[in-house]
């Protein structure tokens, strides 16, 4: 049961949630930077014209946003990183590195398949128009890519990546399970000293809602004021 | 140059889809003079726009030749100066063809003047004061030049398509395709826009021209073809295509339109 004896003993330690935070918002930023640049990379290969690359992004895509982000997450701890002796040292002083980077990759695989989605949509929705246009002057595709699609392509979904991040910061929860630093760590260790759960997690949850819930709302001001931009 | 006068040469063009169900381009053939400001009308769905697009390759054929000063540009190959067997890279010819759209496809993220001059200096490699220089040259001719920081959105249609055709000339084309360039524009529109096109077509510039617009064809061309169900059914001056139409499916047409 919750008592108020139970929060100001959990509030002793909370030190290691304040830590976990700082941990949560790395991961999560890290993530949002490797998967876009992974999620633009597939999207492209989707939309080429090379059948394997078409191919190969597909697969990928389907098969990351058909399994589990746990089971992926194990694999890529046990699995693809096994073997690798990765350089001990800690992040800000606390954040163990041989633990923070898997968390790092597994998140941004994950998520880099559901960008791609989100950014293929994007470059889709470009009247053909603009391609037409752009390759009647003489640019390469290539050039017409970079210069004239994915401005204009980036611009409709930083909505959506922006809420991508929302979802990347509640997700990277699951991190704790390999022994990353993050929040819900913090809670797992306060559990050990105080010998309760509730409290903390309590105090987790409330710390989680305080990081996405302003998130979200800075997001809609934003989508509001880049429509208004887009009147006369 | 040892094709003469011709600048382009369409050679039995043929465009199917689905497996030749549909034949939006049956045979097409016809050369494109220096000089010439050729009109393509008839009835929609006659293929006259894909003839248009299949000149700089926005749609490839299915079958044919399409030799541009004298390079046949729907081969993957062509023969150097040094008489080698090299890629051909179609942006290189696209260059020389400059194309203006129905619904003119500026840029929106682009102002004006950027809309002008991304493609001279990211392509050609063309110094950006320079280029700049002569985009605001060009606007002036088209009565423009107040407007080179604005955004396309705050245009109007018919502004809009004078940069579009303006834009084109950046590139200093040897031919400029016009696809219905008018068509999607108000009314009060039209004339600013045919106005320019005129004064180009004053000016000796090569000029393809699929419209709707019977007057412009009637003053300002020296060709006209008439095509219909894919096909070229008549061709002729101005004089014989309105004045003396031979073909059946013409006078049909024209006795709608006139």
């Amino acid at each position: 049961m919750l008592s108020i004896s139970g929060f100001q003993k959990a509030f002793e330690y909370i030190d290691l949630i304040k830590q976990g935070m700082i941990c949560t918002l790395s991961l999560s930023a890290l993530t949002v930077l490797f998967g876009f640049i992974l999620a633009l990379f597939l999207a492209i290969c989707r939309l080429s014209n090379i059948k394997i690359a078409k191919f190969l992004a597909t697969v990928y895509v389907e098969v990351l946003r058909a399994t589990p982000l746990l089971v992926q997450l194990f694999i890529v701890y046990n699995v693809l990183l096994a073997g690798v002796s990765l350089p001990k040292f800690r992040i800000f002083g606390f954040i163990r590195f041989e633990r923070f980077l898997p968390g790092v990759i597994a998140l941004s695989l994950n998520s880099g398949a559901y960008l791609s989605e989100i950014i293929r949509s994007g470059i889709q929705s470009i009247d053909g128009g603009q391609t037409e246009a752009a390759r009647s002057l003489g640019m390469t595709q290539w050039q017409n890519m970079k210069l004239i699609v994915l401005p204009q392509a980036i611009k409709n979904i930083l909505p959506a990546i922006a809420n991508e991040f929302v979802t990347i910061i509640k997700e990277s929860s699951i991190c704790y399970t390999i022994g990353v630093q993050e929040i819900m760590y913090g809670v797992n260790s306060i559990k050990g000293a105080t010998f309760s759960i509730g409290e903390p997690l309590i105090i987790a949850a409330v710390v989680y809602f305080c990081l996405t819930f302003p998130t979200s709302k800075i997001i809609a001001y934003f989508e509001r004021r880049m429509s208004r931009g887009d009147r006369r | 140059m040892a094709t003469g006068d011709k600048l382009i040469q369409v050679q039995h063009v043929k465009k199917y889809y689905n497996h030749g169900a549909i034949k939006a381009l049956d045979d097409v053939s016809v050369d494109i003079n220096k000089g010439d400001v050729m009109v393509v009308i008839g009835p929609s769905g006659s293929g006259k726009s894909t003839m248009l697009r299949s000149l700089n390759l926005l749609e490839v054929p299915t079958d044919g030749s399409i030799i541009f000063d004298g390079v046949d540009i729907t081969q993957k190959y062509t023969v150097g100066p040094d008489g080698k067997k090299k890629k051909l890279d179609i942006n290189i010819h696209r260059q020389k063809m400059g194309m203006v759209f129905q619904h003119f496809n500026l840029f929106p993220h682009k102002t004006i003047l950027q809309n002008m001059t991304i493609a001279p200096i990211q392509v050609k490699g063309m110094d950006k004061q320079q280029a700049e220089q002569k985009a605001r040259a060009l606007l002036a001719r088209v009565g423009l030049e107040d407007r080179a920081d604005a955004y396309p959105i705050q245009l109007s249609g018919g502004q809009k398509q004078r940069v579009a055709i303006v834009r084109a000339l950046m590139m200093e084309p040897e031919v400029m395709l016009f696809d219905e360039p008018t068509s999607a524009l108000d009314p009060e529109m039209v004339g600013e826009v045919l106005e320019v096109m005129k004064e180009l077509a004053a000016s000796g510039m090569t000029m393809v021209v699929v419209t709707h617009e019977m007057g412009f064809a009637r003053e300002v061309g020296n060709r006209v073809l008439f095509m219909a169900d894919g096909k070229l059914l008549e061709e002729g001056t101005p004089e014989q295509i309105f004045g003396n139409p031979q073909n059946p499916r013409l006078q049909d047409f024209l006795s709608k339109v006139l």
